[in-house]
This record gives C-alpha cells, structure tokens and sequence, in this order.
C-alpha cells in the first residue's frame, strides 16, 4: 500500500494543506488512497472530515491524477443523495459558485478552500429546508422562533434503524471567550453549544415530551471552563426553547466570567508559591493551570508538581512528586501518587495555603523519599 | 415534462462485458453514452387492482460510445442506429453513489436530450465503480443503475441479458418475421439415374474421402471409442490413450522438423540472393546481414550462420 505525503501530488497537496490550516473549522483527512488499479499510484482522492452540528460529515474528493487541470469531483455520504448544491435554487444557480468549478485554477491553493466553504454553506440551507419540511407542529413554531439566531444549525438524521430525529445546535453565549482570555493560544474561536434533539415522528402523543438537551464546547475550552460542572436549567413542560435559552445564557454567561475571573486566582496562587519554593521550573502563564517547582529535603532533590482544577480554590490542587534522583525499571524516574487529601480551606489566604502545603510537603518528603530508596533499581 | 417510470433496465451480457474491459483497461475513469430501445413489458395479468399502476416499460441498452473526455454534451451526441437513451460514468477506487459531477452532467444532458423529442423517453444513468478499500489484486466491479427522473436519481434494478434457457423470457415476445423458404413440391424430374443422382453421388463420394481424411487424423480414434472413457472401462482405456497422445506428439515433433527445414531453405533462397554479380548490392547486403568479404573476395560469414552455407556460398563466388 502505497502511503505518507510524499505520495500526493503537488497540486493536489497545495490545495489541501491551504485547506486544512485557514478554513475556521477543524477539517480532518481521514483517509487517502489512489485511484490506481493496484492503489500504488499518487494519492489522489481522500475523504473530508467536517465539523457539522457538532458531528462530522463525510465527503470523498476524488481528484484525478491523469487530469490535474480538471475541478475535483465530490461524492457526499449515502444519507444526503437529495443534496445537490448546485441545483438548489433551480431558478437561479449563483453564478459565482458555479464558476469556481468551471474556472477551476489548479495553481491557485485556494480554490479547494472556497468549494468546501460553498457546500458547506449549501448544506446548511439543505438541512434547514430538510427540516422545515417535517411534518410536526412543535418543531415548526420551534423553528420559527429561533431561526433569527445567527450560526444555528440543523441536522434531519432518518436511519433504517433508529428512528427520525431533528438535532439543533444552537451557539450559546454572544461574548468572545479568546478575547476574554489574555494570550491565549487558541487559534479557533471558542464556543459553547447547546445540542437540543427533537424525537419526530410520536403524533399521538398529547403533550410534546422535553427535548434531549446537552452542553457541547469544543475541546480547548476546557482549559479554563468545564462544560460538564453545568447544572442544565430544568424544562418545564410546554416549554420552548425562545424561552429556555435566555435563561440559560445568562447564567452560562456568569459561569464564564466565574471561571475567566479564576485564571487571576489561580495566578496569585502559583505567585505565592514561590515564596517557600522559590521560582517555579514551569508554570502555565496563559490557563495558570500547572506550575512544577524543584524542592530539597537534605540532600534529597525532588520535582513538585501542582495540578490546579478550573474550580480552585473551592477545590484543591493535586499534588505530584518526582524524584530526580530514582528511576524505576524503565528507567523513567519515580513519581509518587496524586496527592489531594492534604489539609485545605477555600478561605485561606494564597499566601497561607502556600505554607500549609510547605510544611505537608515536608513530612510527606520523607514518606516519598523512602518509597523512591525502595522501589528503585540498583 | 414528467418521463414515464421505467420498470427496470436491462443490458445485454456482451455490452456490460464490454463496458467493463474498456474501463479496467483504461488508465482513468471513463464517460460515454448508451443506446438502446425501449419496449413495453407483456402486461402480466392480475385480480390485484393496484399492480395496473405499476410500470411496464424496459429499457434495454445494447451499445454504448465511450470517450476518456469529461465534457460530454447531448449536442454533440453522434448518431446511432439506436436511439439515445442515457449515459454511463466510470469511475476507479470510489464509491457507488453518484458524485455531484454526475448528477449536474445527468441534469444537462437529459434537458438537452429531451428538447427534441415530442415524446418524454426514460433517462438512465449507469454508474460503474470499484470499491475504494480493496485488497490490491482482487478486482472487483461493481455497477448501479438509475432512471433520471423529476430531478432525482431513482434507483433500478439491472438485468444482465444472456442467452440460454434462464432468458427464453426475454424472447417471449419476440415473432418471427421472415417469410417461409420456398418448398419444392411436384414430382422430381427426370430419373434417379439422370444427372440429378449423378450429383447426388459426386457429394457422397465427397463426404466419403472427408471422413477418411478425418479418420485418418484420428488415428483409429473414432467418437465411438471416445466413450469408452466414461464408466468402468476407462482405467483400462487409459493406456490406449496415451498411445494416441505419443503418436500425437511424433506428428508434431514431424511438423517441426519440417517446419525447421524450409526455414533452412528460406535462408538459403536469401543467400542465393545475396551473392549476386553486383558487388555493391552484395556488400550491402553482406553488412546487413553482418558478413563481411575478406581480401581474396570470399564472403565470410558471422558465425551464426552454419557451416553448410558458407561452403554453399563459397561454391558460388568460385
């Protein structure tokens, strides 16, 4: 099997890196192969991963290597064989899309770009309109209600198997967290959704049961805020969501200017630190969520690392030792388990909790000092 | 504008055979259009009120027209003793679902194809691909067929026409046109003896030495004896017949030994040639076939050529 990068061609790699580092959303590859009969030619059909309420769709692009001047093709999943992107609007086809595929310049590393942002976009509208055409009364004054929020996405799943369902995922949260976050190095912009999934399909019952709610944020965001300490508001029957989510928002919006306001807390914590420790070796400047200091026991050295959780100081850092002077059996040197059972109040000042956990290191040095002398290898 | 649904499509076995070599040969992927016909299905008649509904039409496609250029275009469809009735795509190492090329070429070409015609006729789209996971050395083909109708591909079933018993169905419906060859009738002329029976004996005399020739090949192998192959006989049979196989491979070794020799003979004729009073013609031709003249005049040759011709040609310079 032939693999690796080295095996596309230029033409196509250059639209694809473009791709894959300036699109907004986090597109992966998941596979490439070769359109040759024994698949040892170059790499020239591949399938896109693309973040569409908040799961992903497929898409094969099937370039051909014996025709590099030529505009990809794409093949769209088994579910989406009614979408067809340039035929939407029958009346009207937009001409500037149709000309990226028709004035297709393999030079230009963009043009991959556009075409994936242009159906993306389509496949928007398809799904709102795949949507819009169920036939549930709920979900009709749902839609009409929320439809001005801005990002909304909607998604019709009907397998053989389960049965039909409309997901939503609503942007929460009208703030820019990356700005609220000083020197972050998140490159995407972060978000937090709410994933409401609507059953289709019950009519006979009387009154609409709740939706299926979920907080979703992508994944950096974790960093400093965990989606999972959210306690969701209940849904009171009758409910829709207009009225759910300002209530909802607003107190998402507390939270994350809790946590925001926590990344200060836990700076000053790590700042008092180094008074009984001296300098830390490595600390996390932007999230302040690690900080590692060096420490001596007699002429015993070790590596104190402090894990700090988002919800500091209501919950206390673990603690972790390193010796730097015993390895285990691997050769890899020996850490001692996560400590978080040592004394603590939230309502101490930095400066104290720093001390108390000075002298609780200094009793527990010794403990640790001994597991090291009898678990290394002579 | 609504095209009439097509029941299902059909193909015949050496067209579907043909289709696939031309794209397993080919080095990419392939387009081409379809030809064919469309029949009316013999009705099948049922108490059922609700099968009336149900389609009856075949579209059946016995030739195609392929070409490795991807801008097909119903205008420049070539004319074919069959009528129109679709195209087909290609395509290696992807999967079998219509891409958004095919489905934008298919809307293009059945609105092109259907300003014409006073009446709607079926739009098919035939989808060929190879699965895109495939172990490197088993080839597999696989094949869809779809009718183009309302803006939508709609899957239909593909059969493959062969000939034989399974397909006499296919045939049902089919009258023989051609007028009954003239009888003879009336009382023969002349006698048996006249020059009529004459004729009749000259063919007989004729098969005769035909089946002698015959025979003579098989060696006293006659179809009769051949049975014997079969059943309990055959384990004593067996020596007789690689008897029959030596005697087989003695023919051959004789053929080639004939063979061998009027190759010999050729090369002589070509010698022949060569040594021709004109001394230039025979440098040249010496130097094609690399032998070269030595001062005293006598053509020596590249020790390819055995010894028999070089005295052969000697004798002749003398």
């Amino acid at each position: 099997m032939a693999a690796g990068p080295e095996n596309v061609p230029p033409f196509i790699a250059a639209q694809l890196s473009h791709l894959l580092s300036h699109f907004r959303l986090t597109v992966k590859v998941e596979q490439m192969w070769s359109s040759d009969k024994y698949n040892s030619g170059p790499l020239d059909r591949f399938t896109l991963l693309i973040p569409y309420c908040l799961d992903f769709i497929k898409w094969d692009i099937i370039f051909d290597v014996e025709s590099p001047y030529a505009a990809p093709d794409v093949i769209f999943g088994p579910e989406d064989e009614h979408f067809h992107p340039f035929h939407m609007h029958p009346a009207s086809p937009d001409p500037s899309f149709s000309n990226c595929l028709s004035d297709w310049n393999y030079k230009d590393p963009s043009r991959l770009l556009t075409l994936i942002q242009f159906l993306r976009d389509q496949y928007v509208l398809y799904q709102r309109k795949r949507v819009g055409e169920v036939d549930d009364d709920r979900l009709k004054f749902e839609i009409s209600t929320i439809l001005s929020r801005e990002g909304i996405e909607m998604h019709m799943s009907s397998g053989a198997e389960k049965s039909e369902e409309v997901k939503f995922a609503v942007p929460l949260l009208d703030m820019n967290i990356n700005k609220m976050v000083s020197c972050c190095s998140w490159r995407y912009s972060q978000k937090i959704y709410l994933q409401v999934v609507y059953p289709v399909g019950r009519k006979y019952m009387t009154a609409p049961s709740a939706p299926r709610l979920k907080l979703v944020s992508s994944p950096e965001l974790k960093a400093v805020f965990s989606i999972d300490d959210v306690k969701l508001p209940s849904w009171v029957d009758g409910m829709c969501l207009a009225e759910y989510l300002p209530n909802l928002e607003e107190y998402l919006g507390k939270q994350v200017l809790e946590a925001v306001s926590l990344i200060e807390v836990r700076r000053h914590f790590i700042e008092a630190l180094a008074n009984p420790f001296g300098r830390p070796v490595e600390a996390d400047p932007v999230f302040c969520r690690k900080a590692t200091f060096l420490a001596a026991s007699g002429v015993f050295t070790f590596l104190v690392h402090f894990l700090i959780p988002t919800q500091f100081p209501k919950q206390q850092p673990t603690i972790m030792l390193q010796s730097s002077q015993h390895f285990n059996s691997q050769m890899a040197p020996i850490k001692s388990r996560p400590i978080s059972d040592y004394p603590w109040s939230p309502r101490w000042e930095p400066l104290q909790m720093a001390e108390r956990i000075c002298e609780f290191l200094a009793d527990e040095a010794l403990n640790f000092k001994r597991q090291c002398s009898e678990g290394q290898v002579q | 504008m609504d095209d009439p649904p097509l029941q299902k499509i059909a193909i015949s076995g050496p067209t579907l055979a043909s289709l696939i070599q031309r794209f397993s040969t080919s080095p990419s992927a392939i387009h081409g259009l379809l030809y064919g016909h469309v029949t009316d299905l013999p009705a099948t008649l049922s108490d059922d009120a609700a099968v009336e509904a149900s389609p009856t039409l075949l579209a059946t496609v016995t030739a195609f027209l392929s070409s490795p250029d991807p801008h097909l275009s119903a205008a420049a469809v070539p004319t074919h003793s069959a009528p129109f009735l679709g195209w087909f795509s290609a395509r290696r190492r992807s999967p079998l679902r219509p891409s958004m090329r095919e489905f934008s070429l298919t809307t293009s070409l059945s609105s092109q194809s259907q300003s014409p015609n006073p009446k709607p006729s079926p739009f098919i789209f035939l989808l060929l691909a190879s699965p895109p996971s495939d172990p490197s050395h088993i080839h597999t083909h696989e094949y869809r067929a779809f009718q183009f109708c309302g803006g939508r591909f709609e899957p239909r079933s593909l059969d493959v026409v062969n000939i034989g018993p399974a397909f006499r169905g296919h045939y049902g419906a089919f009258s023989p046109s051609s007028p009954l060859p003239p009888l003879r009738y009336g009382p023969p002329r002349g006698s048996p003896m006249s020059d009529d029976g004459e004729e009749r004996l000259g063919r007989l005399k004729q098969a005769a030495k035909d089946q002698r020739k015959l025979d003579a090949c098989a060696d006293g192998f006659d179809v009769g004896r051949l049975s014997r192959m079969m059943g309990s006989e055959a384990k004593s049979y067996t020596e007789g017949l690689e008897e029959l196989y030596q005697k087989m491979l003695l023919k051959i070794e004789n053929l080639t030994c004939l063979v061998e020799k009027t190759s010999a003979m050729v090369l002589e004729q070509l010698m022949w040639s060569a040594v021709t009073p004109d001394v230039v013609m025979s440098a040249k031709i010496a130097e094609k076939t690399h032998c070269q003249f030595d001062p005293s005049g006598k053509l020596t040759f590249g020790n390819f050529v055995d010894k028999r011709l070089e005295s052969l040609a000697e004798a002749l310079v003398e």
